[in-house]
């Protein structure tokens, strides 16, 4: 059996983009939320804080 | 053949990322991890509980995501898990895999160099236990699945618990215990009134291979050392009377709706009010156990 390749229709397209940039977006959220907790570890290791 | 048309893989959105990670159980897992960790003797940096919490959640996650990569084509037989995003098309395999082995790493690297290594090595063995033991191995092989399996959803309390002291001792191993003994008359509630799903699946819970009354059986005998497990802290001196009292009351509890599950002789999942009361109960039971130990030994001590 062989499928035809074909490319994204332009609804496809949109919602391939809009899957792309909310992913983005909530990536963007996770790293710097561990940015700051890897800052707060690394703080509360060195004993600034007793 | 040639097809005018193709399944096209879109790139999944990031909520089937979030729904691979069993949210709703991972919150249970959270809960109990959190009152080990508060019912620890001594004391622990906010930062670093918060950080220990999020490794186990996310330990906790990366077992969802496994166990939906490794049973996406038993998902699809079932009408409970049918939706989830692997059976439902909604995401390819792989990238579920490596979304998982990703979380697992991650969380166990996390909880090993920013709170320790005992803790991170019983959250590893958790991980692989609950991915590999109980999923490939257990699950699909043997009506006991979950009573073994059951060992895996313990672990958390001991992880927290481990989290503050550094060391495993009687205590979070009664807690270990709790949850161990409470699994199997939980799930098998479960599987009596979805005992088709089950079948169709090709699970071999206990009602499909035992039958019902064997399965009430063992749901009824189970509660006995559940509840003696469950009232030992008060029983040893390891809390006081707050807990006490509601553990032993919550026990009785507990057996009553065990022994009404016991006595029904449905074989119809709708004539099964007494094994979904038990269901229902279990889960506000082991919430109410954990919250009352923690602030029994945290508020009250």
């Amino acid at each position: 059996m062989t499928e035809v390749e074909r490319p994204y229709t332009a609804e496809e397209t949109r919602i391939v983009r809009e899957r792309q940039a909310a992913r983005s977006r909530v990536m963007g959220v996770v790293l710097i939320g561990l940015c700051v907790l890897f800052f707060l570890i690394t703080v509360v290791k060195i004993g600034v804080w007793g | 053949m040639t097809t005018a048309t193709r399944d096209i893989l879109m790139p999944a959105e990031w909520r089937d990322f979030w729904a691979l990670t069993k949210p709703r159980v991972m919150s249970l897992v959270v809960f109990t991890a959190l009152c080990g960790l508060l019912a620890a003797p001594g004391d622990i940096h906010p930062v670093i509980a918060f950080t220990s919490i999020m490794c186990i959640a996310l330990g906790a996650g990366a077992c969802g995501a496994l166990n939906q990569w490794y049973e996406a084509d038993v998902d699809a037989k079932m009408a409970r898990t049918s939706k989830r995003p692997l059976p439902a098309g909604r995401m390819d395999r792989e990238a579920a895999l490596q979304f998982g082995i990703g979380l697992a790493a991650f969380s166990v690297g996390i909880m090993g160099v920013a709170v320790n290594w005992l803790s991170a090595g019983i959250l590893a063995f958790s991980i692989f236990f609950y991915s590999v033991v109980y999923t490939v191995w257990l699950k699909p092989n043997t009506p006991q699945n979950i009573v073994i399996g059951g060992a895996a959803g313990a672990f958390p309390p001991v992880i927290g618990w481990a989290a503050v002291t550094g060391d495993v001792t009687l205590m979070p191993v009664l807690l270990f215990a709790i949850i161990f003994l409470w699994t199997p008359p939980h799930f098998w509630a479960l599987a009596l009134f979805m005992k088709t799903d089950y079948g169709a699946a090709g699970i071999p819970m206990l009602p499909n291979v035992a039958g019902q009354r064997a399965t009430r059986n063992q749901i009824f005998a189970y509660s006995f050392p559940m509840a003696a497990a469950a009232i030992a802290p008060f029983a040893v001196g390891e809390s006081g009377w707050l807990y006490g009292i509601s553990s032993v009351a919550l026990n009785l509890l507990f057996l009553v709706l065990a022994f009404n599950v016991w006595r029904n002789e449905a074989n119809e999942a709708k004539a099964m009010q007494p094994e979904k009361k038990l269901f229902g109960f279990s889960i506000l039971y082991l919430f109410l156990l954990f919250a009352l130990f923690a602030a029994d030994r945290k508020i009250i001590a």
